[in-house]
Formats: structure tokens, sequence, C-alpha cells
């Protein structure tokens, strides 16, 4: 722990966290510099964590308890630890890269649509950037409400009609869900007497039947509230409402909240449920697999069925995670990086589309009427002016929306040749493997069907994005083009751009996937540096 | 005493998920609040129960278990009340923000057809 | 040097996009040039190609899965390759002069410079994969380019039915070849091309073949896929001419060409592709004749052609195979050429009609020339290279290969097919160029400009040159190519014009004659019939698949996605707790579990009795919830102290004082909420005549709570009555006092131990704060609550009606004397929170409970001396204290760095104060003022957020009246 390095490990939640803090007292009226304070945070968060991913991906420097911040100074189990390690240095990666395009957009306009918008960003980035870190379960508890508490804000963020009755059932099922994340977790303390996810998954294999029965039971309480963050059918039905009535920016984030569920239920069923877990070991992977196949399938027809693009999107949440749930319950092991990299390339991909709808509706004046409820959410006395839109409008921008939506379909459809096309041929290609000859097992009933709803829900979104891609740009009847300034356009474009480097250098980056899956398939390992780790000042 | 806890905290459960269930937010947010009455029992209760034994050391002793009830769950049920209150202020500004836009009390917004 | 193929097309389609768009001319001579330059790169490969050499070019993409950007040149590629350059100059040329002054041409040449690219993409790819990739990609342009006047509702459909179909087909091919990957272990074409047995026996050969073939048979056209490409004739003549002629239906035969050395011969490949093959080749060309669209005849006539091709394929004799790569290569060109030329038609009079045209070789004989010549290839007129090929195919048909119906059918089914092949070029020609010059044209017709026949002319050219000295011309080229393919097994075969008197010729003879013979039969008919063949004109392929498509992405979807979800919360929640409830279970049913045994032991009659009251103010509050919000709220409360005493009889103090404290605030809060509510008076009948559904849906809401409820209890009982394990606590009491510094170990463990999970804690404290706050501030009371309470109203009439009192006065006396107290009380409670915040180190209490304390302090000073009176008062700015203490602890947190400590180490010493005494000084005790001051700053926010609606309240209300007098 001398190394000051580490210090640089809690500095994601940190940072926002003050950053946040620090903005709350200032005056509505200067939204800029809070605009600008947010964005460079974040910005930094983006440097930092792609620091953290070469230290991660470095050997040497995860050597020597390096990666395992002990808060506090008190050694794991007993106190919390943050650890780092290639998964969370992703999400990490991923998160601030997401909340710096979401940021930036914001900025154009959104943000003045209500008070404290910045602040609540920015606690959620910390909610989300502790979510990933920390290795105890309690304290992922705390990171959850954090997130979820900026989430709920951020979600009634412009208020109106829709928004407060969308948040209303979002908070509703997310209060119960957290107590059912309660009872798990202390239901495994209770049984266990530790909190610290690597501590667990070395007792497990030493519990007595009935202690290991107690645990399964909090497992399953606490996977049933990670479910509904990962938006398994049927758990999900408040997703596609809430997330199509969030604000463009708002939404965008969204799109990695549900992969936060996902995450945690990786981690946990590698690493606690992983191959040293005994009898349990391999526990609700069928849940995961059945689920997992459901969600695709429902997200599948929903995408189908939508006619307002913001529906699609947030379906099309639904069948990204469906896809990743079922790849984690098939459980083939060489799958997971493909997974992983199915991961990073659909959260990017939706959050661009997210931000992209507002856009392009709004020359159809829908994205108007949107603006028209928060207006009319307005009108106290004491309200603010509204501000004018920042920076110049561009030329072209019918063409450029045009790109921008057609990159967004294939992606989302999964066709050749971006990311979108590259993750699905990753997952597939670890499913069948290149094993030649008849060495390889027969492929499962449960394959099949993945492969079937994997090409077919990319199918559906094919269908559904020309359908609408038509409606708006070839069929369209008013020709009014939407006044889009750069600063809106250009987090798409980046976004995007992060799609076709993706699909560009999908080699190198395999390959930090697969290390990081390698990683997580080796819970002995993680326990071992986690627990290993020791206390500053050498005590 | 497990007993009786135990029952208390089932009925305290039962109560809020009935609640939960209901049409009116007015009843969600009862039940909201028994069932995290109920919660943190449990949670308590993980610590298993102790009487007369608080986990307040006398200056510069050193306790262990035998005379100390478990401070752990003490602890997260603390974290759990604060952030229960905090919910439940939230969801009652949600549910009355609710009611203000749509005229009702209604979980959906609308009344339905029935119940 | 392959990559020249991809990158000149690509780059040159990304340059393209940005000339302005007057600039035709540079435009076209910029594509034409990168077209050129590839053709000629081509040509100038040949020498590596020649007698089964093979070019290679490697970069790795994604080797770890075995997807390599792979080129791979050998003849039968570098016969394609010149087909698609060299054709693709020839129609840039064209498509100078076709396109309309008014059309985007730059956007054109690009998307067109992309096909080309993605077309020689497909045919070098030399893994799998990328082939997929590219196939796709030629789908995605085509559909752009079909849909290039997308102002037209045609083009639209044809375009989304084009990328629909043939995008399926390529999706389902690439589950093909990842499956043949995993036969064969790699995707590289050389190594699949190698290993044609493994293949073949594999127990997954059939899948493979049946998704290879949808992959290639959507592509080609082939029936029952064929509609699509009919359709897609709405797009410019220069994309039918080179899309749907020459390269992307060819790409189809051209993929079965390719695997053909590993997948064929086969039984399940017989019947399949022959299958296709025969009814696409006979239903094309009948179809063919039929067609009053100029387009709409050469369209089926191609699906026709490509059916010969499928056919010959289908065979797996090698001989056919040449046949088939030969015949590949005449359609390109007669079939083009005619295309181009049916373009002029259109150009120049203004229709496609052929119903409209005729006796046009007056005004444009040149095109007429050419276009006979062409059509008389496409007949397979002797002296012609249509001739040849479709000798050799009836050479072929008439072979037996595998003895089955099939297979002798298909001489038979050949000859009819190019009868009707006769016959629809005959048409073609006969009711365009002859008979009675066209009235009512929109334009008077003439020749095109020089320019824009010149293509037409080189390849009626390469028509007439390959189909009388073949061996000399075309030869060697072919034979290079089906080398390539067929490597050792290449049969002898001659490319002569004359075989001598034998069976194929006597058959060329009779579909000539019979042709003629049913044209002139049907004349009269087709000269006035209406688009389509008679009985199948009543099912168009198009409009079955559109509702199809209709009933499956939409009207089903619509249904299922209600069926399936729901946007009711209700139900929702029930899945939540019941899958809760399963989750739960499930370990429990499927391992083994004994109850644990019932020990009444030590049951304190007190705590029991304490229960009893709680449980029933837990069910009455249940049950009231609905119509008597205040008593349900009341008996929360009651649930609430209950709570409370457990806490304290079972040694958790800290608990006790904490739950009490939120207790009272949650209270006040609820109170302060209950005004916005509407008023709902229980109506007894209502509860009397409730409908059976409503008493069903209770009942098994309360069955699901029971069982969910009972759950819990088991499983607390359970692991109550269980044996401590080896916990962590233990470590916490040991060091609470000797590291932490403080004798109460829960807030020893707050603050420090776990001192992280509180810094979160108040987070979230400062997160709801802020929401509720911005919430509030948007905050639209109904119209019904917006006037001040009745209790109010009574007592302010009452002071109207006494003339020596002043409104108000009433509401402030009624509350008076509490009101004092209240005002008394809070100096004490600061005092309190003191105490609280000091001794929480070491005794319950702690910056937590501190803050909450002090925050009900400024709550009775709200209600005793209302909002105005307060804030004229009392400085309050939640908002910067709730910054500042999140600001203070995350600070302390940070300044152990100092000390080489990790974020939130603590340092703590014992100080003395005058009267409060000895009290431990900890840098935990920072963090705690953090915490109290956030604490603090948080709930008075919220509650004065919400106790400010009062005041809001009647000026919105003013608000609202006045806005409904301007309404009036």
């Amino acid at each position: 722990m001398t190394d000051w390095t580490n210090h640089l490990l809690i500095l994601p939640i940190l940072l926002p966290l003050m950053v946040g803090a620090a903005m709350i007292p200032l005056d509505e009226r200067n939204r800029m510099l809070k605009g600008v304070m947010g964005f460079v945070s974040t910005l930094a968060l983006f440097v930092l964590s792609l620091v953290l991913m070469r230290m991660a991906s470095s050997s040497e420097a995860m050597a020597a308890g390096n990666g395992v911040y002990q808060l506090g100074n008190w050694p794991a189990p007993f106190g919390i630890v943050l650890v780092l390690d290639r998964l969370s240095a992703l999400m990490l990666c991923l998160t601030s890269g997401l909340a710096l395009a979401a940021q930036a957009y914001s900025i154009a306009r959104w943000h003045t649509a209500g008070h404290h918008f910045h602040s609540l960003f920015q606690l959620l980035i910390a909610g989300l950037n502790g979510s990933f870190l920390t290795g105890d379960l309690f304290n992922l508890f705390v990171f959850f409400e954090i997130m979820l508490a900026a989430s709920y804000g951020l979600l009634l963020h412009g208020s109106g009609p829709l928004r407060v009755k969308a948040g209303l059932h979002y908070v509703a099922i997310n209060l119960a869900a957290s107590s059912l994340f309660l009872i798990g977790v202390s239901l495994i303390y209770g049984a266990t007497g530790t909190l610290n996810m690597a501590d667990l998954s070395v007792k497990l294999a030493t519990l007595s039947a009935g202690d290991r029965q107690m645990v399964e039971v909090g497992a399953g309480v606490l996977g049933v509230a990670f479910l509904v963050k990962a938006g398994m059918w049927p758990l999900s039905f408040w997703l596609p409402t809430a997330y199509a009535a969030a604000t463009p920016p708002v939404a965008a984030v969204f799109a990695i909240l549900t992969k936060v569920g996902i995450y945690v239920i990786l981690r946990l069923s590698l690493l606690v449920f992983g191959a040293n877990a005994g009898v349990s070991a391999g526990f609700g992977q069928t849940v995961l697999l059945a689920g997992g196949l459901l969600t695709i399938a429902f997200g599948a027809i929903g995408v189908l069925a939508s006619q307002a693009m913001g529906r699609l999107a947030a379906y099309s949440v639904l069948v990204s995670s469906g896809t990743l749930l079922a790849a984690i319950g098939l459980g083939h092991a060489s799958m997971i990086a493909g997974a992983l990299f199915y991961l990073v390339s659909s959260t990017l991909t939706i959050s661009a589309f997210f931000l992209l709808i507002e856009l392009v509706e709004r020359g159809r004046d829908a994205g108007a009427d949107v603006l028209a409820v928060t207006m009319e959410a307005y009108g106290d006395a004491d309200e603010d002016e509204e501000e004018e839109e920042v920076g110049a409008t561009i030329p072209g921008t019918m063409a450029i929306l045009g790109l921008c939506f057609c990159l967004c379909a294939l992606l989302l459809a999964g066709l050749p040749p971006l990311s979108g096309f590259v993750a699905k041929f990753a997952i597939l290609g670890g499913l069948f493997g290149l094993s030649g000859a008849e060495a390889a097992p027969a492929i499962s009933p449960a394959d099949w069907t993945y492969v079937t709803l994997l090409i077919v829900s990319g199918l559906a979104a094919m269908i559904a994005m020309n359908r609408v891609g038509i409606r708006t740009f070839w069929a369209s009847i008013e020709n009014t083009v939407p006044r889009v300034v750069v600063i809106e356009i250009t987090p798409v474009v980046v976004l995007l751009a992060a799609c076709i480097f993706l699909s560009l250098q999908a080699g190198p980056i395999m390959h930090y996937m697969q290390a990081t899956a390698d990683s997580l398939m080796n819970p002995a390992g993680y326990a071992e540096r986690v627990l290993g780790a020791p206390r500053a000042g050498g005590q | 005493m497990e007993l009786i806890l135990s029952v208390a905290i089932g009925v305290l459960t039962a109560s809020g998920v009935y609640l939960l269930l209901r049409p009116r937010t007015y009843q969600v947010i009862i039940g909201l609040s028994l069932l995290s009455y109920a919660v943190n029992l449990f949670i308590f209760g993980m610590g298993r129960l102790r009487v007369n034994a608080p986990p307040v050391l006398e200056p510069g002793g050193v306790g262990d278990l035998s005379r100390y009830t478990d401070p752990v769950p003490q602890a997260l049920v603390l974290t759990a009340i604060v952030i229960g209150f905090a919910m439940t202020a939230l969801f009652l500004v949600v549910l009355l923000a609710s009611r203000g836009f749509t005229g009702t009390d209604h979980v959906d917004g609308r009344e339905q057809r029935h119940d | 040097m392959l990559s020249v193929f991809i990158l000149a097309p690509f780059a040159g389609s990304l340059l393209a996009i940005f000339f302005p768009p007057e600039q035709r001319g540079a435009t076209a001579w910029f594509a034409g040039a990168i077209a050129l330059l590839c053709f000629l790169v081509a040509a100038g490969l040949y020498p590596f190609v020649t007698s089964g050499g093979v070019l290679r070019y490697d970069i790795a993409w994604l080797p770890q899965l075995g997807l390599n950007f792979t080129l791979r040149m050998d003849g039968f590629a570098w016969l394609f390759t010149v087909l698609v350059t060299a054709i693709g100059v020839l129609v840039v040329l064209y498509a100078r002069y076709y396109m309309a002054a008014e059309d985007p041409v730059p956007r054109f040449l690009a998307l067109f410079l992309a096909f080309m690219g993605s077309m020689l993409g497909v045919v070098l790819s030399g893994n799998l994969i990328l082939l997929a990739v590219f196939w796709e990609l030629t789908s995605i342009v085509s559909f752009l380019l079909i849909g290039y006047w997308h102002h037209n509702a045609h083009a639209r459909d044809g375009a989304r039915m084009a990328l629909t179909i043939t995008g399926t087909g390529g999706l389902c091919m690439l589950v093909g070849f990842l499956l043949m990957g995993r036969i064969v272990g790699s995707y590289d074409l050389d190594v699949v091309l190698a290993s044609g047995d493994l293949i073949r026996n594999s127990p997954l050969y059939i899948p493979v073949l049946i998704l290879v073939l949808l992959g290639a048979l959507t592509k080609s056209a082939q029936f029952p896929f064929h509609f699509w490409l009919p359709h897609a004739m709405a797009a410019p003549t220069p994309v039918s001419a080179y899309l749907h002629s020459a390269t992307m239906v060819k790409a189809g035969v051209f993929l079965l060409v390719r695997l053909w050395p590993v997948m064929a011969g086969t039984e399940a490949w017989f019947w399949i592709v022959g299958l296709a093959g025969l009814s696409t080749l006979l239903l094309g060309a009948y179809f063919a004749i039929f067609q009053q669209d100029l387009k709409g005849l050469l369209a089926y006539s191609t699906i026709s052609h490509l059916g010969l091709i499928t056919v010959l394929l289908s065979l797996g004799s090698p001989l056919a195979a040449v046949a088939a790569i030969f015949h590949i290569v005449n359609h390109a060109t007669f079939k083009a050429s005619l295309f181009m030329a049916a373009g002029i038609i259109d150009h120049e009079t203004g229709t496609r009609d052929m119903r409209k045209l005729g006796g046009l070789i007056r005004y444009m004989p040149g095109t007429a020339v050419l276009a006979m010549v062409a059509s008389a290839a496409m007949a397979g007129v002797p002296l012609l290279n249509g001739f040849i090929s479709k000798e050799m195919f009836f050479a072929e048909a008439i072979e037996t290969h595998q003895a089955n119906i099939l297979d002798t059918m298909t001489p038979y089914v050949a000859t009819l097919a190019g009868m009707f092949a006769v016959t629809y070029s005959l048409r073609f020609i006969h009711s365009v160029f002859f008979g009675k010059p066209p009235e009512d044209l929109p334009k008077v017709p003439h020749e095109p400009p020089r320019w824009m026949r010149v293509p037409i002319e080189f390849l009626v050219l390469a028509c007439l040159v390959v189909g009388i000295i073949p061996a000399i011309t075309i030869g060697p080229f072919l034979h290079t190519a089906v080398v390539s393919i067929l490597g050792a097994s290449t049969p002898y075969y001659s490319l002569a014009v004359w075989h001598g008197w034998n069976l194929p010729l006597i058959m060329s003879f009779v579909a000539l004659a019979g042709g003629i013979g049913l044209y002139f039969l049907m004349r009269n008919y087709l000269a006035t019939s209406v688009e389509g063949p008679p009985i199948f004109r009543l099912l168009h392929g198009q409009r079955i698949f559109e509702r199809v498509l209709v009933t499956l992405s939409w009207k089903w979807a619509r249904w299922l996605e209600q069926n399936l979800g729901t946007r009711r919360l209700q139900p929702q929640m029930r899945f939540l707790v019941f899958i809760a409830v399963v989750a739960g279970a499930l370990p429990l049913l499927l391992t083994h579990f004994e109850l644990p045994p019932l020990v009444v032991r030590s049951i304190d009659p007190a705590f029991a009795l304490i229960w009893a009251v709680g449980i029933a103010c837990a069910i009455g509050a249940a049950i009231l919830a609905k119509f008597h919000r205040l008593a349900a709220l009341v008996l929360l409360g009651g649930a609430g102290l209950t709570t409370c005493l457990t806490f304290v009889w079972l040694s958790a103090p800290d608990l006790a004082v904490t739950q009490l404290l939120v207790e009272i605030v949650t209270t006040v809060l609820i109170l302060l909420g209950l005004r916005w509510l509407p008023k709902r008076i229980e109506d007894t009948q209502e509860t009397e005549l409730l409908s059976l559904r409503v008493r069903f849906r209770r009942l098994r809401d309360f069955l699901l709570a029971v069982t969910a409820g009972g759950g819990v209890a088991l499983i607390a009982y359970t692991m109550m009555t269980r044996p401590m394990p080896e916990t962590i606590a233990s470590y916490f009491l040991e060091r609470a006092y000797k590291e932490g510094g403080g004798t109460n170990v829960v807030n020893v463990i707050l603050v420090d131990f776990r001192g992280f999970d509180t810094l979160g804690e108040i987070a979230v404290l400062a997160i709801v704060a802020l929401t509720v706050f911005a919430l509030l501030l948007r905050f639209r009371p109904q119209a019904d609550s917006l006037e001040a309470p009745e209790q109010q109203r009574v007592q302010n009439a009452f002071d109207d009606d006494h003339p020596d009192r002043s409104k108000g006065d009433s509401v402030a006396e009624y509350l008076f004397v509490p009101s004092v107290i209240m005002r008394w009380m809070f100096p004490v409670i600061g005092m309190l929170a003191a105490y609280l915040f000091l001794r929480g180190h070491d005794l319950p209490g702690g910056g937590f409970a501190a803050g909450i304390a002090m925050s009900i302090g400024f709550i009775l000073q709200y209600m005793s001396g209302g909002t105005r009176w307060v804030e004229e008062r009392l400085r309050i700015h939640p908002l910067r204290w709730m910054s500042i203490g999140l600001l203070v602890a995350a600070a302390t947190g940070i300044g152990s760095w100092l000390f080489g400590y990790p974020f939130l180490t603590s340092h703590s010493q014992y100080v003395t104060l005058p009267i409060v005494g000895k009290f431990p000084l900890a840098s935990a005790l920072f963090f705690d003022l953090g915490v109290f001051s956030l604490v603090l700053g948080a709930t008075v926010l919220i509650l004065i957020a919400l106790a400010h609606q009062s005041i809001r309240a009647p000026r919105a209300h003013q608000r609202a009246m006045r806005a409904s007098k301007e309404a009036r």
C-alpha cells in the first residue's frame, strides 16, 4: 500500500462526489459554470479510467497488493476494500465515456429543464463507479442506492406528467428491489459472518449444508434484485416507459444502468459460485439462461412493436441485457470474452441512439412536444427564464443525421461491418468454436435456441429500424430540417466513432476481453489478491 | 424471543407486501414503510438476539462476542434506516407530484375500470 | 496489390460524396477512373492466376477467432473481378448520360463505388466470415441504391424488400459459415476448400447446407425468394444493369460455384439446389413472357437464367460446372447490354410499357440493332455467346447424374424454358421496334447521345466475338477459372459453335421454332393484356410478403407486446414479489431442508405483549390505509415505536435512538403531504357490492402477501436459531477501542471501520434532498387541494365576522400555548443535538442522530411560528449545509493521505472540555461533523420544500383562477 498510485483507485468515486457536492450551493443561473465543472471532472475521470485500465492489464503493477484499496486501512475481510481488475476498469472506462457524451449533449439545452442536473449527474457517476469498484456486498448496496437515488432524480429531471408517472413506477419497483437486496445481504452475513465478496467465495465451500442453504436463499433473493436492474423479463416492464420518458442525455447514461446489474451478476456468479464453490457451483445458471432467452424474445418483439423511436431504443436495451444474461447462463467459458465485447459495443450504440433520436424527431416536432411538456412544467412565477441554445447550428444537418441513423441501425441489427456484427460474431464464434473435426462436443438445444434468438433479434432490429428510418428520412412529408447545434451532434458522432474504432481494433480489444474473461474464470486468484493485500504502515 | 420476533417480521412483511400490491399511492407508501421495518428487524436478527449486551465497551476494554452482541448488523441497520428514510421522503414527493399532474392517486396515473 | 480492389472503390466513394452536385461530369470521370484502375490492375494480375495460381493478401483483424482480412485471388475470382470492374466502367459511362439533371449524381456514384467495392470484396474474400461481411454490405448498399429515388413509394418498398430478404439470407449464411468453421477448424477459404470430405461427412452437413443455400438462393433470386428482384427494378436503370444482371445477383451463384467442390455431389445438394433451380428456370421464363414493363421482362428473364446456372451447378458434374461458369459470363454481357438498351428506350420515349411502344426502329435504328443482337443472344440463337452455353446446358441436361424424377425431368423442362426464352426475347424486340409507330408518347424518341450507346456496342460486340470464335477469345480465361475451381478433376470440353447434329442442337431448334410459334400465337393477347401471367398474377409474391411481414412484425408483435408485457404497476409488483418468493423457496425445495426446532424458551410476556400491539398496528395500518389515511399513519407510527422498543430490549440503543428520531421526521413529512391527496370518503355501498374480480384479486394478493411474510418469518427464525458463524464482528469488538478510539462499537464501525458506507449513505440523503427540492419546484397541485384547509377557512371566516379581529388571529391563537413552548424548545433541542453528537463515539448517538434531532428543532419552529416567521428570524441555507457537510466528510477522509494512509484512516485521542468533560477527539469526529451538517441540511431542505408548498399553493390557485377567467 506504500505505492501512491494506489490512491488513484478511489478517485473515480471521490472526484465526482466532491465536484457534485461543491456544485450544490451554486445558483442555477450559472448553469454553464456547473456544466463546465462537470465536464472537466468527467473528462478527468475518463483519462483516469484509461490509466487504471493500463494498471489493471499490467501484471507487475497489480502485483504486491496494488489494485486493492483498504478503506480506513482495515484489511479485508474486515474493512471495505475497493478492488481494481480488468473488468472493473473496463466498466469505469465505459461509464465515463458515456457520461462525457451525455454531459456535453446536455449543455446545449436539456440541463435547463430542471434544477441540480449536473450535481445529480456527478453523483450518479460516483454511484456507478463505486458499484464497479467495491469488493464488499453491503458497500455495493450503498453504491447501488447512490446510483438509484441519482437516477430517480435524473429520470424526474424536467418533470412533467410523463416522467412523473414513469418515475413513480420506477421508484416503487426499485424500492421493493432494494428491500430484497438488504434481505439477501443480511442473510448471507448471518450464514457466513462476512460481507466481503472474496472472503465469501473462499468460505462458501467450507460451509455446513444448512448454512449453505441459507446462503443460496440469500443469493437467490439478491439475484432478483439484480435482475430487476438488469431488466430481465418479466421484471422489466417498467424499463421501456421509464427510458423513453427520460430526457435524452439521461436516457443515454441509463444505457449503462442495466449493465450494472449484468456486471454484478457476472462478477458474483463467476466469483462466488464459480469453479471452487463446491456443491453450489453454477448456482442459478439455468434461471439466467431461461430468463435471458425470454428477455431477448420479449425485447425483439418490443423492438418490432414500437412506433416511437424512444421505445424502440429502450427495447433494444432489453435485447442487449437478455443477450448477456443468456450468455452468462449458457456458461461456456469461451463466450464470456465475446459477451464483454458485446456489452461495450451495445451500450455505446444504444446511448448514441438515445441521443440521436431527439435530434431526428425534433424535425418532426416530436422533440418539440417533449420540450412542451417541460415548458408546461415550468411556469411558476419564481421560475428562471428559458435559456437560448448554445453553439451554432450545422449545415447539411439531414445528411449527417441520416448517416448517424444508418450507423445506429447497422450496429443495433448487428450487421457488418461495424462492431455490432463483430460482437455477435465474437459471441457465436466463441459458442461454436474452431475446434475442428469432431473434437467439439455436440451443440445443445439451448445453444441452438440462443443462436436463433440472437439472429432473429438482429433481424427484428433491422426491420424495425428500416421501417422507422424510411418513415423518417425518406417518406417524411414536411421537410422541416431540425435545428441541431454542433455540441449536440458531436457526442453522437464520437460514440459512433468509438464503435467504429471497436470494429477496426477488434483484435487488440478482444485480446483485452479475453484476458478479462480469463481472470474472471480464476476466482481463487482474485480472492488471494484481495485477502492477501498488506496493510499500510506495515502493521 | 426468536419466535416472537420472526412472527412479527412475518406480519410486518405480509402487511407491507399486501399494501405494495394495492392501487392507491398512499397505500404503497405505507406498505413500503412497513416493509422497511420488517427488513430492518430482519437484518438486526441476523446478528442473533441478545438481551443486555449492548456493544458499548468499557473504556480500554477489549470486547468479544461472548459478552457483547454482534455490532455489525446494527451498523447495517443504521445505514438501512437512513436510506429507507430518504427513499420514503422521495417516494412521498413523487406520489404528490403524480397526484398533482394526473389528478388521481392511482399508481398508474389514471383510474382503472375496477379496483 | 489485391487491397487496391477494396481500398480504391471505398476511398473513391468517400471522396465522391464531397463533389458538388452540379459537377456531374467531373464526378463521373472520377468514378470511371477508379473503376478503370481496378480493371487494369486486374488485367495486369492475370499471369499470376493462370494454371491454378493463387494470390493472397493477409491482415489480422480478429485472429483469436479466426477472422482475418484475407483477400484471395484465383482464376475464378479473377474472372469475376474482371467482369465486375469492366462492366462497372461501362455502367459509369452510361450513367453519366442517363441521370437526369435534378438527380444528385455524386451520391449515386458514391454508392455505386461503395457497391463495387463490396462486390469485389465478396469475390476476393479469402475468409468465409469476411465474405459474409462483404455479402451483407452488398445488400445494404443495394438497399440504398434501389431506394435512390426515395420520393417514389415503389422504390422504397422494393428497397426494403430486397434488403429484408437478402439480409436475412445473409445472416443465415453467416451461421452456416460459423458451423462450417466448427467442422473444418478454420474459416480460411483455402483450408475449407481442402476439406470437402470432412464437410460432406459431418453430421452438421445438412444444417450447413441449408443455411448456406438460404444465403445463396435469396441473393440470386431463386424460387421461392425470386420476387424481390422484379420490384428492385424501381432502381435507376444503371443500377439494374449493374446489380441486377451482372454482379449482385451473381453473388449467389458465385458462392455456389465457390463451395461447389466441398458441398456439391450429395443427394441433398442435388435435390434442394436442383429443385430450386429448375422451378426458377421455368417459372422465370414463363412469367417473363407476360410482363408489359421492359425492365420487368428482363428481370424475370434474369431470374430464369440464374435458375439455369443453378440447375447446372446442382447436377454436380464437372462439365456442368464449366457450363455454369461460362453462362455466368455470357449472361452478364448480354443482359447488361439489354438493360442499358431498355434504359435508353425509357430515357428517350419516357415509357417502358410495351403496350405503348412500337416501331421504334425508325427513330433509333442503332439501338434497335444492338438490342436485337443482344436479345438473340439471350434467346440462344447460334453464332452468339448465349447459344454456346445453352448448348452445353442442354448437353448436360440430357446426361443422367442421379437416377430420379428430377433428373429425368431436366431435359424437358430445359427445352420448354428455352422455348419461353425465345418467346420473350422475340417479344422484347418485336413489340418495341416493329409494328405501328407509337402515338401519345411523352417525348418524341430519337437516338441517345453517342457515348451513351458505346457501352452497349462494346458488350454486344463481345457477345458476337465470343459467339463466333469462343475458343480463342474467352477460351483461355474460362479455362483458368475452371481449373481454379475443379483443379485436377477438370474435364475435357470444347468451346465450338458446331458439334455436329446432336440432340442438344435439335433441342435448340425445337426451342427456337416453338418459341417463335408461341409468340405469334400469343402476340395479340399480349399486346393488350394486363401486367403479369394469367393465374399467377393473382398471387403476388410481393403482396404476400408485405402482408406476412406486416402481420408478423407489426400486428402479432404489438399483440404480443401488449400481452406479454404490461404498463401497470400492480402486475409488475406481483411478478416481483412472486419471483422473489420463488427465488427464496427454490434452494430450500431443491435441497432437503429440515425445519428448525420450535424453541418456546425464554419468551418474555412483556415482549410478547409489545409485539401483540405492534402486530395489531401493522395489520390495522394495512386495512385502513385506503380510507383513513391519518389513522393508518398513526398505526404505522405505532409499529415503528414497537420496532424501536425491540431495539432497546435487544441491546441496540443506537438503533432505538435513530429509529425514534427518524420515526418523528417521517411522520411529519407524511403529515405535510397528506393535504395534497384527494379526499376519499368510504361509501358503504361501494364496499358492499365489490365485483367478484376485485374480491378475487384481493384474495390473491392477500395469499401472496401471507406467503411472502411466512417465508421471511421462516427464514428469519431458522437463521436466528442457528449458531453464530465465525464472524468479522469479533475483530471489531477487539479493536474498536484500541484502534478505533471509541467504546461504542456500532458508532466506531459507522465512522471508522465502515465509514465509507456512511459517506455513501449521506450522499444518498443529499441526492434525495436535491431531487425532492427540484421536483417540488415544479409541483402543480390539483385544483381541489388548492384552497386553504377547511379549519383555517372557518377560523378566517370567524375573524371576518368580528370587526375587532384581523384575519389570521384565530389561527395564531389556536396554537398559541404550544407554539410558545415549541419556540422555547429550540435551544434545548440544540443542546440535546450537541450532546448526542459529542458522546456519539462512546455512547449511543453520533452525527446522524444529532443532525436529525437538530432538524426536528427547526420543524418545531416552522410548526409554531409558520414559515414566514421563521425565515424572517433564521438564516437557513440547507443547500450550503449539505454541500459543506459532504465536502468536510470527504476532506477528512482525504486528510489521511498526508500521513500516507488510505482514505478514511482515523487518528484519535481524548481531549477535555470544560462542561462536557473528557471526550474523544478522533479525526472521525470531523467526519461525523460532516455527517451532522449534511443530515441537518438535507432533512431541513426536504421539510421546508414540502412546507413551502402551502405558501406557493395560494399563488398557484390565484393564477389558475386568473387563467380560467381569461379563458372565459
